[in-house]
């Protein structure tokens, strides 16, 4: 589209571009990444160790923060594919209980939390045809449909649980019986080994020893797969002829109709790979609870459409939020009051950060509103010993917005993200 | 263009909207009229015939909880009673118009006495009761009411709370217990003041650890066992060994952190050891008992018999309105002491606080 410089990549960092510019801005080499994560867990580990709140990095914050993260980010990931292909998918929540729910069922009857993989595969994909077929071929307004979905999945999952569930050992309309889980993957002798460490609160020593305690004896094979599926993503979207066609879907139809990219085919695909990731961050939640029960999705969807946003509709960017909200959700379910509070602290800290990078890429206004803010969150840390608890629960939006509000600052969405497309619309 | 597509989009909107209120309406109507056992002319001339509308809160029939508890006490009163019913569920997010629509259609069809299920019905029911003097109205969980023909049924559900705290501060190994309410309502709060003043009256070095789910008007934490797992795993890693829910359907995930932990946990409303799987069911200590079953028998009962009486009736440990669970066999050693405050409490010498 824009024609680029492969000279000069970094000569039109410092102001806003045409639209290429601002994809490229946003990217980082394996490097600075893990760059960005030792800094990330040295300024935790500081953190920890200042405040004393432990669990900001337990082992077992790891197993919840990827637990939480997880049902988020795929719904966001399905968004992702969607809105490449110039799709709007408001409908993420619906797909995402008919996952929970066909997930819990397929799990339950077949003894086996393989199939509920399965299950949530086909929830989602039902829910992913239907909006499909109504925005691609007949369309529909792509935000009514999306609704509409929402609202049809909620009456479908209640129905089908009244008749699959009713009389199975406690299950209902409203919820399943208890169903098969997935067991978490342990390294034999990693607990107690990483476990001893932890115990010391070495500054970085203990909280590299809580990270790995989590990551060798929490993740599930479910788990694993799940975040497979980012790279995946990325790979297959930005690395292959067939992922630069569906994006070209999304950034000018008519263009790559022109050029023979069989433009309704590609949306199909999107549309209905987004239902399947839906799906699947679905059957992860009701995997995860051990039980399906009807609004336990609570919004899930959204949040993970507003993680896409913020993340520039790349999978690292969603990554990111998905991660910083599950984490500070994490932490806030585990540690309460007193852990929210530690947490300020690193949120000013962060905000310097982020602060710091962007005056050094001479953006002088978001960084200013940053510093501002790591001024007035380290006031309020300094001068409060708690957090009233009626603000705990908000602590992750708030948190995850106010740093992926100065961290990403210049958002493009898909150029035809959203416009009902007509075959021949273009000639 | 534009033209057929906007046509073609009101289609395609209706067709969807009318299959999702078709389906959501088929799941949430129950329309069954009972005989009452017996059934035929003459062979039980002494029951009455009472045509009774259940309105369940958001979960309805099947909830293992709240609401099942309040079908079961229709069940009981079926035993002396010829009793019609019509039952209806509240749906997730719905607004109070929908349920002071759903008030007005058992009103319209004649069913009297209507129960409301649950505080969510408050205000629907303020809107929807003086239009029909002639009917009566049963409430759980509120006695805001000050209308001549609403009567509410509350419960002490401190005073059961202090008795699991009993317990709990008893089993306690490591000083160190937690409460998981749902939603921060002044209602949830109740479970946690009386569980508190338990521990505190037993031993007041015990810490408590206390965690909400979401704040209302957010309502999600009744349904977020997710969310309830990952709270009670922190709280168990966090020196915990006993955790009491006060958190509806999201109390499932709490059990499954107890098992993996190994470590107590306790129920609310029912006794949630009956419905546990065989892997937690080791782990339940007791549950706080709420009566939603009596109340609403006695309502039914009483309204039959022409004692309905405007107000507020509370459920209590003296009049055997709440209480708590024994089956499992761990809880036996406590019971002594649970008994003695239990009997303090009766005869008023201690008094439980509803606030934290």
């Amino acid at each position: 589209m824009s024609i680029q410089n492969p000279l000069a990549p970094d000569a039109t960092a410092g102001r806003t571009g045409p639209p290429g510019d601002l994809e490229r801005t946003g990217r980082f080499g394996t490097a600075q990444f893990i760059l960005i994560g030792l800094g990330g867990l040295i300024l935790l580990s500081f953190v920890r160790a200042v405040t004393g709140a432990s669990p900001l990095t337990a082992g077992g914050t790891v197993g919840a923060t990827v637990a939480l993260a997880v049902p988020i980010g795929l719904a966001g990931l399905g968004g992702l594919w969607s809105e490449r292909s110039g799709v709007v998918n408001i409908g993420l929540e619906g797909m995402m209980i008919l996952g929970t729910f066909f997930g819990a069922d397929f799990a339950y009857f077949s003894h086996s939390p393989w199939m509920g993989i399965l299950g949530g595969v086909l929830g989602g994909l039902i829910g992913g045809l239907v909006h499909a077929v109504a925005t691609i071929t007949f369309g529909v307004d792509q935000i009514v449909s999306g609704v509409a979905i929402t609202i049809l999945a909620t009456g479908l999952a209640r129905y089908l649980a009244g008749v699959f569930f009713t009389g199975q050992g406690g299950g209902g309309p409203t919820q399943s019986p208890s169903i098969p889980q997935f067991q978490a993957l342990k390294v034999p002798g990693a607990e107690s080994f990483f476990g001893k460490i932890e115990a010391h609160h070495w500054l970085v020593v203990s909280d590299v020893a809580g990270l790995l305690r989590g990551l060798t004896t929490t993740l599930t094979p479910f788990t694993i797969l799940m975040i497979l599926l980012f790279p995946l993503t990325w790979f297959l979207l930005w690395r292959t002829a067939f992922g630069l066609r569906l994006r070209s879907c999304g950034e000018n139809p008519a263009a790559a109709e022109s050029l023979g990219v069989p433009v309704y085919r590609m949306k199909y695909i999107a549309v209905m790979v987004s239902g399947v990731l839906a799906g699947l961050g679905g059957a992860f939640l009701a995997d995860f609870a051990g039980i399906y029960r009807e609004g336990q999705t609570g919004g899930r969807g959204f949040i993970g459409l507003a993680a896409m946003i913020f993340g520039n509709w790349r999978p690292g960017g969603l990554a990111a939020g998905a991660g910083l909200f599950g984490y500070t959700d994490a932490v806030q379910s585990r540690g309460q009051a007193k852990s929210v509070h530690a947490l300020l602290l690193l949120v000013a800290l962060l905000l310097v950060a982020v602060g710091g990078y962007l005056l050094w890429r001479r953006r002088l206004r978001p960084a200013i509103a940053g510093l501002v803010g790591a001024v007035l969150v380290f006031i309020w840390y300094s001068v409060t010993n708690d957090i009233p608890v009626e603000f705990v629960p908000y602590t992750p939006y708030i948190i995850t917005l106010l740093v992926l509000a100065v961290a990403s600052q210049r958002l493009r969405m898909p150029a035809a993200d959203g416009i009902p497309w007509r075959k021949g619309q273009g000639s | 263009m534009m033209n057929l597509r906007s046509k073609r989009t009101r289609i395609a909107v209706a067709g969807l909207a009318v299959l999702a209120m078709t389906l959501s309406a088929c799941s949430s109507s129950k329309n069954n009229s009972s005989g009452g056992g017996g059934g035929g002319t003459g062979s039980t001339p002494a029951k009455k015939t009472v045509k009774v509308g259940l309105a369940y809160d958001v979960g309805g029939r099947g909830d293992k909880s709240f609401n099942d508890l309040a079908a079961a006490g229709l069940e009981k009163a079926k035993a002396d009673l010829n009793i019609q019913t019509k039952e209806l569920s509240a749906v997730q997010g719905e607004s109070d118009q929908q349920k002071a629509d759903r008030l007005t259609l058992l009103a319209t069809a004649g069913y009297n006495p209507i129960v409301a299920i649950g505080f969510a019905y408050a205000g629907s029911l303020a809107k929807v009761a003086p239009k029909f003097p002639n009917i009566h109205f049963g409430i759980i969980d509120d006695n805001s009411s000050k209308l001549p023909n609403v009567e509410g049924l509350v419960f002490a559900e401190n005073e059961s709370s202090f008795l699991v705290g009993v317990a709990a501060a008893q089993a306690t190994k490591k000083k160190n217990v937690g409460f998981i309410g749902g939603v921060q309502t002044p209602l949830i709060q109740k479970f946690q003041a009386g569980y508190a003043a338990g521990v505190k009256a037993v031993d007041p070095s015990i810490k408590v650890q206390v965690a909400y789910i979401s704040q209302a008007p957010d309502f999600s934490g009744f349904n977020d066992p997710a969310k309830a797992k990952v709270i009670a795993e922190g709280m168990y890693d966090g020196g915990a060994d006993v955790v009491y829910h006060a958190a509806g359907g999201s109390g499932s995930g709490l059990f499954q952190a107890a098992a993996a932990k190994k470590a107590l946990a306790i129920g609310v409303d029912s006794d949630q050891y009956q419905t546990a799987t065989a892997d937690q069911k080791p782990y339940i200590l007791t549950s706080a008992l709420k009566g939603v079953d009596t109340a609403v028998d006695n309502f039914i009962k009483d309204d039959a018999a022409g004692k309905f009486k405007a107000g507020s009736v509370r459920f209590d440990l003296k009049a055997g309105g709440v209480g708590y669970a024994t089956s499992n066999p761990i809880i036996d050693p406590y019971k002594a002491k649970i008994e003695d405050f239990k009997a303090k409490i009766i005869a008023g010498t201690i008094t439980v606080p509803t606030t934290p």
